[in-house]
């Protein structure tokens, strides 16, 4: 789990202490048909953080996803686990603008053999 | 988690108490029926049992996978009135193990018609490649649907079923490729080969033969395309869940080729047609169905699973005794008997593997309330 990179893979607007849990949290949400992470795959669009919300922007490749209730719930999950007690996780759904393969991660483009 | 707007709970609990036993039922009948056609004789009896037997592709097809595939997409919209489709083709099983043949079918036609109308919503939300193959799929289950009211032919009907299966799994496949990068004319490619798949569906009605060949012609060109540039052949050198779907997948590809080719052979007037139809249902379709079972029941079905080695255990039954079936088939005719009884028992052992797994993960969990465990995370880690 390296959550190091040269640039951020989302728009991050919050505390600089929260960062790397979250980005860590994130990417401990695995998409197993394509055996990677959220983050690697480029579905986060933005995390925004205030004092009592964490507020997640993410998409899904396809509309017609059938796992994306799962992912969003782990997305949850993780994101509860890893945020203060007092903060309200609030996932939401986006498909605008759509998934591109722009978004993918250099890690994840060089597993996938670009 | 509690809460969410959009679980829809009533909904789940629709699936759950009419469509889980339907498709249960679709599925226990239409394998009974297709293990007396393999020449095994059943210790049961009954009126439904000759309507199974007659209705062996219309339970596995319409009523079972149609059902399935009708409930992942409701699930997918997340719009209640979605599952109307499933729910007629569930009813359209129920009722012509009933002796209801007749009215299953239009049963049938409204269930297809509906998911039609499904898939039209999924494309206006997203228009893309892959979304547009979802509805081609839809539609060619509906032409399928539509012959068999007007009381055509199986050899007409059966292609149209199958097309349908197969565009909605190649448009998956198809989505799943965008992570890699664009090969010049591979798309272009794809549609020609479910173009060529689509008139043959269309041939078949009036030349089985000519129909037969473009068809099996295109499931090969299908075969090599996937085995060409899906993300299987990346995922396959991972580890856990990941692993196993890429390995279902590639025996997947193996089973198609081998269908397109039997399939050409059976136009040709050859021994081959419970190859191209067999290979097809149980190589290319149940093991797709094997390697998304748990990704997609805990999505449908709100069941978490922990993933483990069992889950190979299946998936080797079914593709050793489809060989059986198939491949042994001309050195002893009792392997076709053995096969399928093997096929039969695959299933089970995979129904069996799927409890165990829905066990383990509660036993796994049961100090409840432990924070950062995200299932999926479980079942990639899990040897």
């Amino acid at each position: 789990m390296t959550a190091a990179a040269t640039t951020p893979p989302y728009p991050y607007v919050g505390p600089e202490a929260l960062r790397q849990p979250i980005e860590e949290a994130l990417q401990r949400v695995v998409d197993p048909e394509v055996a990677m992470t959220i983050v690697d795959v480029g579905l986060v669009y933005g995390v925004t953080v205030t004092d009592e919300r964490l507020h997640v922007l993410l998409t899904m490749t396809s509309a017609a996803c059938p796992v994306t209730d799962v992912i969003v719930e782990e997305v949850e999950l993780e994101l509860e686990g890893a945020a203060p007690r007092t903060m309200r996780v609030d996932v939401e759904l986006v498909w605008e603008p759509a998934w591109s393969t722009d978004r993918m991660s250099p890690r994840a483009k060089a597993f996938m053999g670009w | 988690m509690p809460g969410r707007g959009h679980a829809h709970p009533r909904a789940r609990v629709v699936a759950r108490l009419v469509l889980v036993p339907a498709v249960l039922l679709a599925l226990l009948a239409g394998t009974a029926g297709g293990l007396v056609r393999a020449g095994i004789v059943l210790p049961a009896s009954g009126a439904w049992l000759g309507q199974a037997v007659l209705g062996h592709a219309f339970l596995m097809i319409c009523a079972f996978m149609g059902t399935v595939i009708g409930i992942e997409r409701a699930v997918a919209v997340r719009q209640p009135l979605a599952f109307a489709a499933p729910l007629a083709s569930a009813s359209a099983g129920v009722l012509h193990l009933a002796g209801a043949a007749h009215a299953a079918t239009w049963v049938a036609a409204a269930a297809a018609l509906a998911f039609v109308a499904v898939n039209m919503l999924v494309v206006a939300r997203q228009r893309a490649a892959h979304t547009v193959l979802l509805l081609t799929g839809a539609l060619a289950w509906l032409a399928g649907n539509g012959l068999l009211v007007a009381g055509a032919s199986p050899s007409a009907v059966i292609p149209w079923w199958f097309s349908f299966l197969v565009l909605t799994i190649a448009a998956e496949r198809l989505e799943m490729t965008r992570l890699m990068r664009r090969h010049q004319g591979a798309s272009q490619m794809l549609y020609a080969i479910l173009a060529a798949m689509l008139l043959g569906s269309a041939l078949s009605a009036v030349s089985p033969q000519w129909g037969g060949l473009l068809y099996g012609a295109s499931l090969a060109g299908l075969a090599a395309w996937l085995l060409a540039f899906d993300i299987a052949r990346r995922t396959v050198r991972t580890r856990g869940l990941s692993r196993y779907m890429a390995v279902c997948l590639l025996l997947g590809y193996f089973w198609l080729a081998v269908s397109g080719l039997a399939w050409c052979m059976s136009s040709l007037g050859l021994p081959a047609r419970d190859a191209a139809l067999h290979a097809l249902a149980l190589g290319f379709v149940f093991s797709m169905m094997l390697g998304h079972a748990p990704v997609i029941l805990p999505a449908v079905a709100r069941v978490k699973l922990l993933f483990g080695w069992a889950f190979y255990l299946p998936l080797l039954l079914l593709h050793g005794s489809l060989a059986v079936r198939l491949l042994a088939r001309h050195a002893d005719l009792g392997s076709l008997a053995a096969g399928a009884a093997g096929n039969a028992l695959a299933m089970a052992l995979f129904a069996a593997t799927l409890a165990g797994s829905a066990i383990a993960w509660r036993v796994r969990h049961a100090p409840s309330h432990t924070p950062s465990t995200g299932s999926h995370d479980d079942a990639v880690a899990a040897p």
